[in-house]
């Protein structure tokens, strides 16, 4: 039981969820109690299902060792196509213009990863150009028009607020992928080359395919974003989510990621982002003057982030303590 | 490498020689120039269809007139437009301005190089223009806004306002006037503006802000969102929660009109806003007129155009000795003309 | 990829990436050229005159990609410049608005910037296992922040008297001011990374920290400087920044840093460390500045702008990435080979 105990506290999960606890109780005593609501939780999902969903494919990518900052660009261009198709009466088929979205996604996210992989470039720049070159297609086809709620409608109802599509969809991606990193050999292969690209290459792993793999997803990710974003605002706008990119890779990072690759788990970066997510939710509601939100937000990633490193420091100095006594 | 730096040298080229499809400037004519606030945005992009229109109309040729969308809503943006637009040597700019300060340095040497400066929607510091295109004037819509309000809560209640970001200059002063003219009338006393809210014109912010409202007043009976994608963003919180606090506040019709009604089922009973391809037409004629000398900018200077209220005269604008157009009253949406506007913008 | 870990502290390039490089600049300088050339032959107005004018806006920007070089070439990154620029300049416009004399108002911008990037230096040093990246962020969200909540509701101030910035903004001949300045810190910042051990030791700890700080070398010291460094850049590229604006805005600086580290990237620079050098930094600024003079010249799209930037980018990297390839190497083999056997 001690051991399980001493297991147990030296998990960055454990001290993420409890910060994350105390600050929840925090919160609901700041807003009178309303925050622990269940709409509020629900909301909470709701509004933060696209940067839930990218961080899974973001963990993977940062697992690899690498980054990528074009996500939301992808998400736009996605998200704008499948707006002006139905704008322009193509089709209003949710099922169809999920999966348009989700390859438009893909096939971006398989031009990273081919990049990356076969043509060694870093991703860092990669996914910058690609950022670039992204967004500035979704301006370029919006024409600088929205799709509003009146051309999406209908499909717009599968985000609905009290439907449960986004839930299904960020409840099914969670399970999908920690059954992936856990149990198949992609996942094990994604940690090792994280770990130890050399050591990954000699072991036999086709380092390249798995990278690939990885944007790739990434890129699935971001296009099905697209389209949820789509449906769950009834709306599609060229600049939508600009700049959220560094939230879910911020999401990751608090949740435990490790930014040199190898190091995260499935868990974390959920915790991660649900902790992004209440600060977010929480902002508006515990009474602080608008202009100062944005100052706080910062100090509080910031102040998590380290506070997160000095208390692993300090359970690695207790269980080292623990083991010479 | 050698080949490769010839590909990488040809691609630049050929991407080059592709945009300059553009026919340049006729340098035997005046040349105009729109700067709206950014791309990406369909109120923006009205404006400019309005002043492509009048361009036409008076028979400008193609190349004679520049319609800039700098690349995001920031000065920094508007600058490198306006500078780029100095050295082609346009004789006349209409500028949205994202900043009434900042623009000033650039401006000045704007008008250094002969270049006549314009504004519409929102104005800069009044000797850095000759006149300034206004929507409607600042009391105008806050009037309009407070009586929608004191209207859709039944003449007393709380209410709150969703603005874009707190820098934003119009809403600014829309607010301020709002609240001027609640505390000068009594007919408003019973009106309580709870809170003012910033959604940054994102969608995500504005949907966390406005479910905060929600949660934070219970007694909340309207919400007053004066910015194009708050409202937006606020009127689908509302309908999809099927909530009792109705909206209004300024948006386009055609991203409205999904929310606009009479009924418990829509969330919007009606808002306003004036047209913004005719501010962009009125910016348009505004600039002839000034590049051909029938106006000065100064007050007092009519001219005529093809638009409703032709001519138009320029007013002072209040406590200065600067000119104004004022384009008209804020126009009203509801359920009974919301279809049909929503297919012009 | 492979070269990352092979390379020791005390070791020159050999011939072969000395060549690369050489010819990497070399093609920078052509790319250069190309696209002055493109300029006037597709804008009329592409007259020396008017892309002076037009340059001290963009010109600033290169001044933080000297230091961001620094930090690209140690392997890691800063994203907060943006924001240190716009917090300087609000924090001058405050110190001239309340009558403080022109120099102690750059002084005050130039502190300012220095503070930021020292407590960018401070955190990052005193937990060396935080990554860079997310600390940045958070800088740069707070450093926006505080700019916010100074500037207030409004989210602008300007300079009174601006009489003092025209100082700045002046010109010698056709030349603006900001130009001597980015030549004269290059020239400082190219010869301290060239010819100076704390250039050296910049590369060897962006070749790999560890074994940087096994040789003895003070490495958080070092890293302390360089983030300082590019705070007080910033600040410096802020006060050319204020000659053009009169004032500070809330937005001002946005993105800078992804407009810089693509300069950096374009120049040849690395962002996994340990490579590059800053000359093909500088004349990478100089393309990409001339380049968005003439597209804006063409009134193209301003959004296409951003897309040709893009594409420029992932193919200059993709050049040099494919001729480092297994299958590029191959090839090149195989072609000797060829010529041997045809010799014989």
């Amino acid at each position: 039981m001690k051991s399980f105990l001493r297991k147990l506290t030296g998990k960055h999960e454990v001290s993420l969820a409890i910060i994350m606890i105390l600050m929840f109780v925090i919160i609901d005593i700041l807003c009178g109690g309303t925050f622990h609501s269940f709409t509020n939780i629900k909301d909470i999902f709701r509004n933060n299902a696209l940067t839930l969903l990218m961080s899974l494919g973001m963990l993977l990518v940062l697992l690899t060792g690498g980054i990528d900052i074009s996500i939301t660009g992808v998400l736009a261009f996605s998200g704008m196509t499948i707006g002006l198709m139905m704008k322009n009466g193509v089709t209003h088929n949710v099922f169809l213009l999920f999966l348009i979205a989700t390859a438009i996604g893909t096939v971006c996210g398989l031009i990273n990863g081919l990049i990356i992989a076969k043509g060694k470039v870093s991703p860092i720049i990669c996914t910058l150009g690609a950022m670039y070159i992204w967004r500035g297609m979704a301006y370029i086809i919006s024409g600088n028009a929205w799709a509003s709620a009146q051309d999406v409608s209908g499909y717009s109802d599968f985000g609905k607020d009290g439907k449960i599509g986004p839930y299904i969809i960020l409840g099914v991606a969670f399970i999908l992928f920690i059954v992936m990193m856990k149990w198949s050999s992609f996942g094990r292969k994604v940690y090792a080359i994280g770990s130890n690209r050399e050591a990954a290459r000699i072991s036999g792993i086709n380092v390249d395919r798995v990278q690939i793999a990885v944007y790739t997803i990434m890129g699935a990710l971001a296009g099905l974003a697209g389209a949820l974003s789509v449906s769950i605002y009834a709306s599609a706008q060229p600049n939508m989510q600009t700049g959220k990119e560094m939230d879910v890779i911020a999401a990751c990072v608090i949740g435990g990621v490790s930014m040199s690759g190898g190091r995260g788990t499935v868990l974390g970066t959920l915790l991660g982002g649900i902790f992004y997510a209440i600060v977010y939710k929480a902002l508006p509601l515990v009474g602080l003057d608008s202009i100062w939100q944005n100052l706080i937000k910062g100090i509080i990633i910031l102040a998590v982030v380290v506070i997160n490193v000095v208390t692993q420091r300090a359970m690695k100095r207790q269980n080292l303590a623990r083991r010479e006594i | 490498m050698k080949k490769l730096l010839c590909i990488a040298l040809s691609i630049l080229m050929i991407i080059g020689m592709l945009s300059a499809c553009a026919p340049g400037i006729d340098k035997s004519q005046a040349s105009y120039a729109l700067v709206t606030k950014s791309a990406g945005n369909p109120y923006n992009e009205k404006e400019a269809e309005g002043f492509e229109k009048v361009m036409k109309a008076m028979g400008v040729p193609a190349g004679n007139y520049i319609i800039k969308h700098p690349e995001a809503a920031t000065v920094d943006a508007q600058i490198n437009v306006i500078n780029s637009l100095i050295s082609q040597g346009v004789s006349c700019i209409a500028i949205a301005a994202n900043d009434a300060n900042a623009l000033s340095s650039v401006l000045k040497e704007a008008k250094a190089a002969g270049i006549k400066i314009v504004t519409l929607d929102s104005d800069v510091a009044v000797e850095d223009r000759l006149t300034f295109c206004n929507q409607a004037g600042v009391t105008q819509v806050a009037q309009a806004l407070v009586d929608a309000v004191y209207d859709i809560a039944g003449g007393e209640g709380e209410y709150a306002i969703l603005s874009a970001t707190s820098q934003a200059t119009n809403q600014n002063a829309w607010i301020d006037a709002m609240k001027a003219i609640t505390a000068s009338d009594s007919k408003y006393s019973k009106l309580t503006l709870v809170e003012v809210a910033y959604g940054d014109d994102e969608n995500q912010k504005s949907t966390d802000q406005t479910q905060a409202l929600l949660a934070k007043y219970p007694n909340l009976k309207v919400i007053c969102a004066p910015t194009t994608v708050g409202i937006a963003a606020a009127a689908k919180v509302l309908q999809d929660k099927g909530s009792s606090v109705k909206l209004t506040g300024l948006g386009l019709p055609s991203e409205m009109a999904e929310f606009i009604g009479d009924d418990a089922a829509h969330s919007c009973p009606y808002m306003f806003l004036w047209n913004p391809i005719d501010l962009g037409s009125l910016a348009a004629y505004a600039s002839i007129a000034l590049a051909e000398g029938k106006i000065t900018g100064k007050v007092g200077d009519t001219f005529t155009c093809d638009m409703e209220n032709s001519p138009y005269t320029l007013t002072a604008v209040e406590g200065t000795t600067a000119s104004e157009i004022i384009l008209g009253a804020p126009f009203r949406f509801d359920s009974s003309n919301i279809a049909e506007w929503a297919k012009v913008y | 990829m492979a070269g990352k870990s092979g390379r020791t502290i005390s070791a020159t390039p050999d011939r072969s990436v000395l060549k690369r490089i050489l010819s990497w600049e070399g093609a920078l300088v052509v790319i250069f050229i190309g696209v002055l050339i493109m300029g006037r032959v597709l804008s009329p107005s592409y007259t020396l005159n008017n892309v002076l004018r037009e340059m001290p806006k963009y010109l600033s920007e290169i001044l933080i990609a000297l230091p961001m070089g620094f930090i690209l070439i140690m392997g890691e990154i800063d994203i907060s410049v943006g924001s240190i620029v716009c917090l300087s300049t609000a924090t001058a416009t405050f110190a001239g608005n309340a009558g403080l004399p022109f120099p102690v108002v750059i002084l005050v911008c130039l502190l300012t910037g220095l503070a930021c990037g020292a407590l960018n230096g401070f955190i990052l040093t005193r937990w060396p296992e935080l990554p860079p990246m997310i600390v940045t962020l958070g800088t740069q969200i707070i450093f926006r922040g505080i700019a916010e909540v100074a500037l207030g509701s409004g989210g602008s101030a300007s300079y009174a008297n601006n009489a003092d910035l025209e100082i700045l903004g002046k010109k010698i001949g056709p030349f603006p001011i900001a130009f001597f300045v980015v030549l004269i810190a290059a020239a400082i910042f190219i010869v301290v990374l060239s010819k100076t051990t704390f250039g050296r030791k910049l590369y060897a700890i962006g070749s790999n920290r560890t074994a940087a700080a096994y040789a003895g070398i003070k490495v958080n010291k070092i890293r302390f400087i360089v983030y300082s460094l590019a705070g007080l850049m910033s600040a410096l590229c802020a006060l050319f920044i204020l000659t053009t604006t009169f004032g500070a805005n809330t937005t001002t600086g946005q993105n800078y840093e992804m407009d810089v580290i693509a300069m950096c990237v374009f120049g040849g620079i690395a962002t996994t460390g340990g490579k590059g050098n800053l000359f093909g930094a500088l004349i990478a600024g100089f393309s990409i500045v001339c380049l968005r003079i003439a597209l804006g010249q063409i009134n193209i799209n301003t959004q296409l702008i951003l897309v040709i930037i893009g594409l420029l980018l992932i193919i200059s990297v993709l050049i040099s990435g494919i001729t480092q390839s297994d299958w590029f190497r191959k090839k090149q083999l195989a072609a000797k080979q060829k010529k041997a056997e045809a010799a014989k």
